[in-house]
C-alpha cells in the first residue's frame, strides 16, 4: 500500500539531532585549539625523539621499576642517614602530615565559606523574617556576605599551592606550618567552592518539611539541609586528601623533606632504583586514600 | 514508656549503620590528632622577629621598582604592570617573558596536554571497563570462550587499570622532573606530564562511564553481529560523549592550573618566569605573574564553565 506525503510525515518517528553532530561544534573547537597549541609551542618530533645517551637513560630509569631499591648500595650510604625504607618511611610520614593537618585545615575554611558562599541560608522569601531588621539583613547584608565569600574563594583557589609555597618562602622562609597553609589556602578555596554547590544542590525535602513544621532557620540547616549534603561532603574531602598527599609529595621541590624532596635527590645521584623505591611509596600512599575514599562512596551510595 | 518514645526508640535503634563509616570517622579523627602532633609545628618561629623582618622586606620589595619608598600609586602601578604585559624584563644578567607570551605559552601547554590526555583516556577507556574487557562481552549466556582467551582479557583489563592508576598517581610535577631528564628542556615534558597524569584520571573516568551504559542497545548490536570495535565506536562512544566531553573539560581547569607551576622546572612559560623573579629577587616581577597565573585559572574556569553548560543543553 502506497502512502501519500501527508501519511509519511506523520508516521514519521520525531527526528533527534544525530549523537555526534550535535555536540560536533565543540569538539571540532578541541581538535583545532590542539592544533594551535602544538603550533604554539613549537612542538616537533625531533624533541621527543632521544639521543643515544637519553635513551640508554630512559632504558635504565625503567629497568628498575620491577626492581626498586630496598636498601642502600654498599659503601653509598650516606652519612648519618637511617636505611634506605626508614627514610621512605620517614618521607611519607612528613608527606601524609602535610596532606592531613593541611586537609583538617581547609575542611573548617571550606566549611565556613561553602556556608557562606552558598544561597541555602538566605535567599528565599525575605518577608518571613519578624524584624524589619532581619529583612533588611536578607535583603542587602547577606547577598554581600555571599558576594565577596564567592570573591575570596576564586581568589584563594586561582592561586596553585606551589606558588602559595613559594610566597611563603619568599615572605618567610622555610618553616613547615607554611607548607601546611601554602596547601590549605587553595584546597580550602576548592572545598569551599563545592561544598557550596552541594549544599545548594542537596534535596530540599527534608528542609521543607521541617520549615513547615516551624523550625528555625538554624534548626532547618542543621537537621534538614547538612544532613542531605553531608555524604557528598566527606567523599569529596577524602578525594581532595588524595590531591593533598600529591601536593604534599612536590613540596620536596622546594626544601620540605616530603617525598618529593628524595625523588629529585636520587634522581640527580642518578640512583634509579632509589627514585622507584620512593615513586612506590607515594603510589602506596595514594592507592590506600584511593580505596578509602571509593569505599566510603560506595557505602553512602548504598 | 510512652507508645510515641518506644516508637523513635525502635526508629533510632533501627537507624542505617555501617561499621565501615564508624571506623572511618574514628580513623579521621585519629589521623588528624596524630599528625598535628607528629608534625612538631613551631609556631613561635613563625612570629619570630627574623620572620617578620623578612616579611617586612618583602612586602617592601613586591612594590613596583618605581615606589621604592614612596606612597602608593596606582596610575603608576599600573603602567609599570603594562610594560610588563607586554615586553616583560630584558636585562643584561638575566630575561623575564612578558606576560603575554607566558600567558600565551602556559595556556597552549594545557590545550596540547588535555588534547592528548582527552584521545589516550578515550582508548583506554574500553579495555579499562569490566564490561568491554571480557571474552565474550555483550553475548548471552556465559563461559563460551576458551580459559586462555578469558584470563587474556583479564590480563587486560588489570594490567590498562594498573596503567591507568600509577599514571595519575604520580603527579605532573614529578613526572615533568623525570620527563626533562630524559627528554631534554622543551615544552615536551610539561606537555606530556600534564597529559599522563590527566590521562590516568580521564581514562578512569571515562571507564566508569562505559561501564554504566545501558547494557541493552549494546547487546543488541553484538546480536546483530556488530564487533566489539564497531560496538564502541557507533554505539557506546556517540551515548557517552556528552559525559566524556564534561569530564574533559573539568580536567582541563586543573591542567591550566597545573600549567601555571610546571615551568618552574625551566621550562619557559608562567612558572619559569615566576621562579626566576623569585631566585633574582625580584619579588614585584614574581608578585605579577603570580596575578597573570591567577588571571589564566580564572579564564580557563570560565571558559569551562561555559563549555559544560552548553554540552549539559545538547
Amino acid at each position: 500500500m502506497a502512502r501519500s506525503p501527508v501519511m509519511r510525515a506523520t508516521l514519521a518517528i520525531p527526528r533527534r539531532p544525530p549523537p555526534i553532530r550535535a555536540r560536533g561544534s565543540v569538539l571540532l573547537a578541541i581538535l583545532g585549539l590542539g592544533v594551535w597549541a602544538f603550533l604554539a609551542l613549537d612542538l616537533t618530533w625531533a624533541q621527543v625523539i632521544p639521543t643515544a645517551a637519553g635513551l640508554r637513560q630512559i632504558g635504565e630509569f625503567f629497568s628498575y621499576a620491577l626492581r626498586p631499591a630496598l636498601s642502600y648500595q654498599p659503601g653509598e650510604v650516606p652519612d648519618g642517614s637511617p636505611s634506605l625504607l626508614v627514610q621512605a618511611l620517614l618521607s611519607a610520614r612528613l608527606t601524609l602530615i602535610f596532606a592531613v593537618t593541611a586537609m583538617s585545615l581547609s575542611v573548617v575554611i571550606g566549611g565556613v565559606l561553602g556556608f557562606l558562599g552558598s544561597t541555602a541560608w538566605w535567599s528565599g522569601d525575605a518577608s518571613g523574617s519578624r524584624t524589619a531588621i532581619g529583612r533588611y539583613a536578607r535583603r542587602t547584608v547577606a547577598p554581600a556576605i555571599y558576594a565577596t565569600t564567592r570573591v575570596v574563594i576564586t581568589l584563594m583557589r586561582s592561586v596553585h599551592e606551589l606558588i602559595w609555597a613559594v610566597l611563603f618562602l619568599a615572605a618567610l622562609g622555610l618553616n613547615d606550618l607554611s607548607a601546611v597553609i601554602a596547601i590549605a589556602i587553595p584546597f580550602g578555596g576548592t572545598l569551599a567552592k563545592i561544598f557550596s554547590e552541594m549544599i545548594d544542590e542537596a534535596p530540599r525535602d527534608a528542609a521543607d518539611a521541617l520549615r513547615g513544621a516551624g523550625a528555625s532557620g538554624a534548626q532547618v540547616f542543621c537537621l534538614g539541609l547538612l544532613p542531605r549534603a553531608l555524604p557528598d561532603m566527606s567523599a569529596y574531602a577524602l578525594y581532595r586528601l588524595e590531591c593533598a598527599l600529591r601536593s604534599s609529595a612536590i613540596l620536596g621541590f622546594f626544601g620540605w623533606e616530603t617525598l618529593g624532596y628524595f625523588v629529585k635527590q636520587e634522581w640527580e645521584n642518578a640512583d634509579y632504583d632509589q627514585v622507584w623505591t620512593y615513586l612506590y611509596t607515594l603510589l602506596l600512599l595514594v592507592v590506600l586514600v584511593e580505596w578509602w575514599s571509593s569505599g566510603l562512596r560506595r557505602r553512602f551510595v548504598a | 514508656m510512652t507508645a510515641r518514645a518506644t516508637t523513635v526508640h525502635a526508629l533510632h535503634a533501627a537507624r542505617p549503620r555501617s561499621r565501615f563509616l564508624r571506623f572511618s570517622a574514628v580513623g579521621v579523627a585519629a589521623l588528624v590528632t596524630w599528625a598535628w602532633w607528629a608534625g612538631r609545628f613551631d609556631v613561635a618561629d613563625l612570629f619570630s622577629a627574623r620572620r617578620e623582618a623578612n616579611l617586612m622586606r618583602f612586602l617592601e620589595d613586591v612594590r613596583p621598582p618605581a615606589l621604592y619608598g614612596k606612597p602608593w600609586d596606582w596610575g603608576v602601578a599600573l603602567d609599570w604592570a603594562a610594560t610588563m604585559f607586554t615586553s616583560g624584563h630584558q636585562g643584561a644578567a638575566f630575561e623575564l617573558p612578558s606576560g603575554w607570551e607566558a600567558l600565551r605559552i602556559t595556556l597552549a601547554m594545557s590545550i596540547a596536554a588535555i588534547v592528548l590526555a582527552g584521545l589516550v583516556g578515550l582508548v583506554a577507556a574500553f579495555p579499562a571497563a569490566r564490561t568491554f574487557a571480557t571474552a565474550d562481552a555483550f553475548l548471552p549466556g556465559s563461559e563460551r570462550s576458551s580459559v586462555a582467551r578469558r584470563r587474556a582479557w583479564t590480563a587486560l583489563l588489570i594490567g590498562t587499570r594498573g596503567a591507568l592508576l600509577f599514571v595519575r598517581s604520580i603527579p605532573e610535577y614529578i613526572w615533568a622532573y623525570l620527563l626533562i631528564g630524559m627528554l631534554g628542556i622543551s615544552a615536551w615534558p610539561a606537555v606530556v606530564a600534564l597529559a599522563l597524569h590527566n590521562a590516568g584520571t580521564l581514562g578512569k573516568l571515562d571507564a566508569e562511564t562505559v561501564e554504566n551504559l545501558s547494557p541493552r542497545a549494546l547487546r543488541a548490536l553484538r546480536g546483530a553481529g556488530a564487533s566489539r570495535e564497531q560496538i564502541a565506536a557507533f554505539a557506546a562512544i556517540p551515548s557517552a560523549l556528552s559525559r566524556f566531553l564534561l569530564y574533559f573539560f573539568y580536567r582541563w581547569e586543573t591542567c591550566v592550573r597545573e600549567a601555571t607551576v610546571l615551568g618552574m622546572l625551566g621550562i619557559v612559560s608562567l612558572g619559569y618566569a615566576l621562579n626566576e623573579a623569585r631566585i633574582r629577587g625580584r619579588y614585584h616581577d614574581m608578585l605579577f605573574y603570580v596575578l597573570m597565573g591567577a588571571l589564566l585559572v580564572l579564564i580557563g574556569d570560565l571558559v569551562s564553565a561555559i563549555a559544560r553548560r552548553a554540552i549539559r543543553k545538547a
